[in-house]
């Protein structure tokens, strides 16, 4: 049942037309039960089909569906009208990326920061692939908040370092490093943190901790950072004292 | 990026989005007050040196209204920089001597009660009782 009515603005940005991003305002039937995706999703079929967005499972799985919703970056899928409606919805797309076309951001970057963490096990021998690689439910504790990262980049919305130094490496990146880094079938640790243990890399990050404030997985990267600065160190102190030596 | 990309430019007063990006930038700002005010002890040392005459002076200028405001409104960003670092300590550095790491309110207020008793302790020694 149609309870009222809503007000979104939504920043639209045209590359046909070469000009600024600006705001549109739609005013749109309202439900209790209606999420701001849902919002956007009768506006596109009701309202104005040529607004794009991108989404797809409608369940805080595919993390593709994120925005700036009312200032902070949300999974527009899993955020409530009810919780942010104050007036209007304003939505922007991510910060801190380029606009491709009104929410759509570019991430290339992001997939490129992501490819140099090598986020996934890194063996120098598989061995035999036949073999099991057993793991005991505490092996599995140690990395399971970091391999929750659903990629959505809210993060990197969220983090001021990134707006002002496109270079770091970033949040999630970060955070599936020490994933993969915690994995007892992994060998790939000392790369990964030769990688992350650079100007660019987690010694960038200055702590503001607002990328795990707009986790929507508590993966908590912010912590993720500094526990890889510890082992950074741990890694660097042990070259220096054992060259040669394990870095996990 | 292609010609087409709207670029991205970070917001002059973006610290003021949301209150937990100005508590950052209160953070940092107590860290560069903590390095000056340094500079301002250096100084006292090299009054004492210049002489009994010096050192009286600049400790009369520490006396007056405006150097007083200005010391509690530095001592205000000190205290807000320390608070927000022991805050931060649990995620920092997890502190574990169970299977899950110390809440970060519990290492929070250890980190408060140590840094209260070292300061009552300093105090006692400087001014020999409270």
């Amino acid at each position: 049942m149609v309870e009222s009515e809503v007000v979104f603005r939504v920043k639209r940005y045209r590359p046909e037309s070469g000009g600024r991003p600006t705001f549109q305002e739609y005013t749109i039937p309202y439900r209790s039960d209606m999420v701001v995706l849902d919002g956007l999703n009768y506006i596109k079929d009701h309202v104005d089909p040529t607004l794009t967005f991108r989404w797809s499972c409608r369940m805080g799985i595919c993390g593709s569906c994120g925005a700036d919703v009312n200032g902070q970056p949300r999974l527009t899928c899993g955020t409530y009208i009810r919780d942010v409606h104050k007036g209007a919805v304003t939505v922007e797309p991510l910060s801190n990326f380029p606009i491709l076309k009104d929410l759509v951001v570019d991430f290339d970057d992001f997939l490129n920061k992501l490819a140099s963490v090598t986020p996934y096990i890194v063996r120098k021998d598989w061995g035999d692939l036949t073999k099991e690689y057993v793991q005991y439910p505490e092996d599995v504790e140690a990395y399971r908040q970091q391999s929750l990262c659903i990629n959505c980049m809210l993060c990197y919305a969220a983090c001021p370092v990134f707006g002002s130094s496109p270079e770091f490496v970033g949040p999630a990146a970060s955070a599936l490093a020490l994933r993969y880094n915690r994995d007892t079938r992994d060998q790939g640790a000392d790369a990964r943190l030769a990688r992350l243990n650079t100007k660019t890399g987690i010694w960038e990050c200055t702590f503001v901790g607002e990328c795990s404030v707009v986790c929507p997985k508590d993966v908590d990267p912010a912590a993720a950072i500094q526990t890889l600065k510890f082992l950074a160190t741990m890694r660097h102190m042990r070259r220096l004292l054992m060259p040669g030596a394990s870095s996990r | 990026m292609t010609g087409r990309e709207y670029p991205w430019k970070r917001r002059p007063g973006w610290w003021l989005r949301n209150r937990r990006y100005l508590g950052f930038q209160l953070r940092e700002a107590g860290g560069v007050v903590c390095a000056l005010y340094g500079l301002v002890l250096l100084n006292m040392l090299i009054q004492l040196r210049e002489g009994e005459s010096a050192y009286t002076a600049f400790l009369d200028l520490l006396r007056t209204p405006p150097v007083l405001y200005l010391n509690l409104v530095l001592f205000a960003l000190v205290v807000w920089h320390a608070l927000t670092w022991f805050m931060l300590i649990g995620k920092a550095q997890p502190i574990q001597f169970t299977r899950q790491p110390l809440p970060w309110k519990v290492v929070f207020g250890v980190n408060v009660l140590l840094w209260l008793g070292v300061s009552g302790a300093v105090v006692y020694l400087i001014f020999g009782g409270i």
